[in-house]
């Protein structure tokens, strides 16, 4: 196990060296001056400039000027937005638990659509039941999300009014962001209209995650039925029929436990694709979250924004991918041997 | 002149043709790729074929709807948008735009893809080592991700938006390229002609190639999906194709503001982005599930 | 068995639970109206202001001006001014101010004194006086007192007592009173910024806002929402509803996504009239704004100096398509600048014609029979006199490429459009002009003075002494025929410059739940939530305060001089 910490760790560091140097050079690359994009400080006054171009330390080497913008990102400074001219580090502490809230909803939804689904079409292998899962799952990867989302509120929401269409909660309700995780908030906030705040936020998710759950849970459903596949035609499953348990006890004892394993494995990668899915769903669905401030800061060319933004997206990305990584080696002492690259 | 065998010959398809053949047996993977290949004709010919222009209107044709409404217009057969353009037409220049371009988009970074990947199989070391990392960071991350990256450095416009997904598809290729280069070489047949004496890039070219692409044609069509989402998505949020192209996404984007009044301009693009990928996974399904058949055998 | 208890346990009080809550969740709705506004307003402050955003979010809701309009006819009543009195030679006007008065307690403010003539002082100087302390905080820019040019209309503004200020004017102004009342000329608190001196954030007076007005500003953020707590101690009765969030919805059908799922009480510029028509529960209102949509030409730039090339565009564009295609047939088409609801509008003025041929041979003689090349700004965003600028360009291209001129659209993000507008940078552009009062003059002055191209507001910097000296004329006499005289004169001289074409004049709309009452539009475009209730709200109210309504009376009638 500690030879598996510390690959993933240098993995890890090496990945934020890496990130950090991309979006270190996104500065060069926009347009307009490099320290301006730097800092966000579109109306800094000569003198300003001077003491931002000393705090960034433009004057020496480009090996030095990383170095300092690292000391700067790890001090939490990530720099003014260019468009609103605030704090960019509170505003993504603000908007990123919106969306890790609303990302982990959609995974949970589709873990728990996708997976029972793919063990279903696994153990009716070859047949009807299978057939119409896959062809399911085909539709549900093939469906371009915003689409996707636009159907939902249409129906859902205009046609037969049961979600609301937009944001987080209904505006009327005050509640003070703590921990920036909505649900959390509510509970500690001390409004009198607390249960409501927390059914009215409940109504909220379900839609939005529930549009973003449809195209990981395809992928879960089938990540599951190979898995399930893969187990059902393992020895030990032979030889527990053999023993005379029953198809339930089998599945029930032995294939899903095993197969599981397998799945938690892919959980940190389709993440990442889900976060992608979330960004759009975020548009559409106006949740206050970091994915539509990003795709708005693109819009107003806010090149300070942009690069914290994806920094910090990636960042957190890798960071549950790695995760990810430690659970599944936790719960399969097998993977922790496994060479790096190896699938 | 025709002759009678005389030897009774054993024919060994190529491994390619060997897929073929099974792929030509499940109907569905027919089916797929009889509409791909529908696809493929209209987005060379849907500009000759369209009955109107795209970009221009007919202003006394304003929002009419479908033909087959009651108050529709045989001549405008899918209705046309706030600024009476052909929805057909739209439509149809789209699918150059999405599908024809998505599928130059995958070509292109199949060949640079395949071309860098396989050279890098051929490294080892340190070199190869930090290739796997850096790989590894490229592909955790999603690709609309990156490309909505690379459009943030480039500017929003349909040309860049070729370039990111290309950049964003470059590296999926590399990896399998480089996966399946690595474990064919590892087989009998490399090795002995290897020890037969030949380059490594003859051993690549005659005997390691033919037996990878299928696997990167499987590839290719996830790739293909994927782009066309891409492009769709991207041209949805506004960082794609600028008006008027009449790209897919960009075209349902435009229809938002009509969605109440005129849904046909929202449902229709969104159905043909629908069509095209469910074509191309169709078209995917049936490699994989052909690849996965001859295996077997 | 135990597991079946505790589902059973759990699911009960769960439904309690959710019973409870509906109740609640009913009462805080009730209680409160959610406005899905179009866009974010730049300031807390309308002195600082045109745009119709801003004064939306900020002028009828937080604040009060000394003299308001009332009704339909432009009759002035009395707010906080309970009642005045003008000169016989028009030069002194006298203000006599309502007593107990008081501003909002807020979080970041709690007033120690009523309303008294020190902050009517304040505000006016603010936006007046160049060396009042406050004046260059937030810009310096009153973009409204600046065109009207009230700093040289008034002298001095004097303090009788605490209850009573003089207004000395240089000359008689027979737009004075009209203008006070405004949305423009709020009341603003001197002691508030008193204290912000102390504490070195006087740029909070604008961000921050204290007001006299129905609704006190509790949260603002930008691009999200503003959330209102009402006045409890406003001296009128204090507003019905508790909170006025509104609910800052872009995008037009989001806006309308929204009312359709009830998830605002009330819309702004609604999009797809006739879905909101079919609903039984909702409502669609319009009221004619006093506004006009045009494409204008910077006459400072080539070959829009050529009067020629001008008139010969303006022959060239078909507005009855514009019409049909932009406002779907909702709108009046314009002649004129002003629209013909206002008094002055002179009937003779002829109806432009479509002629595409004389606009080629007007062309032609202008030198340009080749055709040219032109750049079309318009703004993307929905505006209460254009629905959809970028449709309208685009329609205008294609009418202006039977000409041979090609139409370059740019579309700019508002406030860099208007920025550039300012500096002139354009060749044309699309734009329009809501009047703030009825009176004629609020069309003429700012839209296309001499002095209006300083300040922002006349963009095509056209600048015409004759046209000027009209205006300028129309404004001293107090004879209305002669005034009519002059304004007719002056739109001769538009028809004939054509320093911009006038495309038409729309209606401002609103939808709204069925369950909302009250009037939320004002007659010449505002809004204001102050009468606004909800319908279970009143059902309830009237049972316990049914005495209150004749007090409100009451108050009003003292007003009334």
């Amino acid at each position: 196990m500690l030879v598996f910490t510390l690959r993933r760790l240098s993995l890890f560091i090496f990945t934020m060296l890496l990130l950090t140097l991309l979006s270190f050079s996104l500065n060069f690359l926009f347009p307009g001056e490099t320290i301006i994009n730097l800092t966000g400080a579109i109306n800094a006054t000569p003198s300003q400039l001077i003491e931002l171009n000393d705090a960034y330390q433009t004057h020496r080497n480009i090996f030095w000027q990383y170095i300092t913008y690292l000391s700067h990102i790890i001090n939490g400074d990530l720099g003014l937005s260019m468009a609103s001219q605030s704090d960019i580090s509170t505003e993504i502490v603000t908007l990123l638990p919106a969306t890790i809230e609303l990302s982990l909803v959609a995974l949970f939804i589709a873990m728990f659509i996708g997976i029972p689904l793919g063990f279903l079409a696994a153990i009716k292998h070859n047949k009807f039941t299978d057939n119409l899962i896959l062809s399911l799952s085909m539709l549900g990867y093939s469906i371009p999300v915003f689409w996707l989302g636009l159907l939902a509120i249409l129906t859902f929401s205009i046609s037969l009014g049961w979600f609301p269409s937009a944001g987080q909660i209904s505006l009327l309700f005050e509640i003070k962001s703590v921990t920036g995780i909505q649900f959390i908030d509510i509970l500690l906030s001390d409004s009198p209209y607390k249960w409501q705040a927390f059914i009215d936020a409940t109504a909220h998710i379900i839609l939005p995650a529930c549009v973003i759950a449809v195209a990981p849970a395809t992928i879960f459903i089938r990540l599951a039925r190979t898995s399930m596949i893969e187990v059902l035609e393992t020895s030990y499953i032979r030889a527990a029929s053999a023993k005379g348990l029953t198809f339930q006890q089998i599945i029930f004892r032995h294939a899903i436990r095993n197969s599981l394993i397998k799945i938690i494995r892919h959980v940190g990668l389709q993440f990442a694709n889900l976060v992608t899915i979330a960004m759009v769903t975020e548009v559409i669905f106006s949740w206050p979250g970091i994915g539509r401030w990003l795709i708005e800061s693109i819009y107003q060319r806010d090149y300070t924004a942009i690069e914290s933004g994806l920094l910090v997206l990636s960042c957190f990305i890798f960071i549950v991918h790695i995760l990810t990584d430690f659970i599944y080696a936790a719960l399969n002492p097998l993977a922790r041997g496994n060479k790096y690259g190896a699938r | 002149m025709a002759r009678d065998k005389i030897y009774l010959e054993e024919i060994f398809p190529s491994p390619f043709m060997q897929l073929w053949l099974i792929f030509r047996k499940t109907p569905v993977a027919m089916l797929g790729f009889s509409c791909f290949l529908f696809l493929i004709v209209l987005a060379i010919f849907g500009p000759l074929l369209a009955p109107h222009s795209p970009v221009e209107g007919q202003l006394d044709m304003l929002l009419l709807p479908p033909a087959w409404h009651i108050d529709g217009n045989v001549s405008y057969l899918l209705g046309t948008d706030e600024l009476g353009r052909d929805m057909l037409s739209r439509l149809m220049y789209g699918t150059s735009l999405t599908f024809g371009l998505s599928f130059i988009v995958v070509i292109i970074s199949l060949v640079i893809g395949v071309i860098i990947g396989s050279l890098s199989a051929l490294t080892s070391g340190l070199k190869s080592s930090f290739l796997n990392h850096f790989l590894d960071v490229i592909l955790s991350i999603p690709s609309l991700l990156l490309a909505i990256i690379i459009v943030a450095i480039l500017g929003p416009s349909i040309g860049n938006t070729v370039w990111a997904v290309v950049l964003v598809l470059i590296p999926q290729f590399i990896h399998i390229t480089r996966y399946a280069v690595k474990e064919e070489s590892r087989k009998d047949y490399v090795l002995a002609s290897r020890l037969d004496g030949a380059s490594p890039f003859r051993i690549l070219y005659y005997s390691i190639f033919p037996n990878i692409t299928d696997r990167i044609m499987g590839q290719a069509t996830l790739a293909q999906s994927a782009a066309i989402l891409d492009i769709a998505t991207l041209g949805f949020l506004g960082l794609g194709a600028q008006v008027p192209l009449p790209e897919w996404g960009a075209t349902l984007a435009n229809g938002l503001d009509l969605f109440y009044i005129a849904p046909w301009t929202v449902y229709l693009p969104g159905l043909a982005i629908l069509f095209a990928v469910v074509a191309t996974n169709l078209v995917g399904e049936g490699i994989r599930h052909a690849l996965k058949v001859r295996k077997e055998r | 068995m135990n597991y079946r208890k505790f589902i059973t346990i759990s699911l009960l009080s769960l439904l309690l639970l959710t019973a409870c809550n509906e109740e609640g969740k009913l009462s805080l709705s009730e209680r409160s109206v959610i406005y899905c506004a179009e866009g974010s307003p730049e300031t807390f402050n309308p002195q600082l202001v045109t745009s119709s955003t801003t004064i939306d979010a900020t002028s009828n809701q937080l604040y009060d001006r000394l003299i308001t309009y009332q009704g339909n006819k432009n009759t002035l009543s009395p707010a906080l001014a309970k009642s005045w009195h003008v000169t016989r030679d028009g030069k002194k006007v006298t203000f006599y101010l309502r007593k107990n008065v008081v501003f909002h307690h807020t979080d970041y403010f709690t007033p120690s004194r009523f309303l008294n003539a020190d902050d009517v002082i304040f505000s006016f100087n603010r936006a007046l006086d160049v060396e009042h302390p406050y004046h260059l905080v937030s810009g310096g820019h009153y973009p409204f007192f600046q065109n009207i040019g009230l700093s040289k209309v008034i002298d001095k503004i004097e303090k009788i007592n605490d209850y009573t200020i003089r207004f000395h004017l240089s000359h008689a102004n027979n737009s004075f009173l009209a203008n006070l009342a405004t949305d423009f000329a709020i009341i603003l608190s001197a002691e508030y910024a008193e204290q912000l001196t102390k504490q070195k954030a006087k740029s909070d007076i604008d961000t921050h806002p204290i007001g006299t007005g129905p609704f006190k500003l509790k949260e603002y953020r930008v691009g999200s929402l503003i959330r209102f707590y009402r006045h409890e101690q406003y001296w009128r009765e204090p507003a019905q509803i508790e909170q006025l969030v509104f609910d800052i919805t872009p995008s037009n059908t989001g806006r309308l996504t929204k009312l359709l799922a009830k998830e605002c009480d009330v819309a702004a510029y609604p999009i797809a009239h006739e879905k909101i028509t079919q609903h039984n529960d909702l409502r669609l209102e319009a009221v004619t704004a006093l506004n006009v949509s045009y494409l204008g030409f910077n006459v400072n730039k080539a070959p829009f100096d050529n009067k020629l090339v001008r008139q010969a565009v303006n022959y060239a564009i078909n507005k009855k398509t514009l019409l049909e295609a932009v406002y779907q047939g909702k709108a009046e088409m314009a002649n004129s600048i002003l629209p013909k609801t206002s008094w002055a509008f002179d009937q003779s003025i002829p109806k432009q014609e479509f002629n595409p041929v004389l606009a080629k041979r007007l062309l032609t003689f202008a030198g340009y029979s080749k055709g040219f090349s032109m750049d079309l700004w318009v703004m993307p965003i929905k505006a209460p006199y254009n629905p959809n600028a970028i449709t309208m360009a685009k329609l205008i291209q294609s009418d202006l490429k039977r000409i041979n001129i090609k139409v370059n659209i740019i579309s700019n993000e508002s406030n860099t459009f208007l920025q550039r507008l300012k500096h002139g940078e354009h060749q044309s552009f699309l734009l329009g002009w809501s009047a703030e009062h009825p009176d004629p003059n609020n069309f003429f002055t700012p839209m296309l003075s001499c002095s209006a191209t300083q300040t922002g507001t006349n963009n095509t910097f056209w600048c015409n002494q004759k046209y000027d000296a009209i205006i300028k004329k129309a404004l001293q006499t107090t004879n209305i025929n002669q005034r009519k005289k002059y304004y007719a004169q002056a739109m001769a001289i538009l028809t004939q410059e054509v320093p911009l074409i006038p495309i038409a004049h729309s209606k401002r709309y609103q939808a709204r739940g069925n369950n909302v009452i009250g009037n939320i539009l004002a007659p010449f475009g505002g809004i204001n939530f102050y009468p606004v209730t909800k319908r279970n709200l009143t059902h309830k109210k009237t049972a316990i305060e049914q005495s209150l309504p004749r007090k409100r009376n009451n108050t009003l009638n003292t007003g009334v001089n």
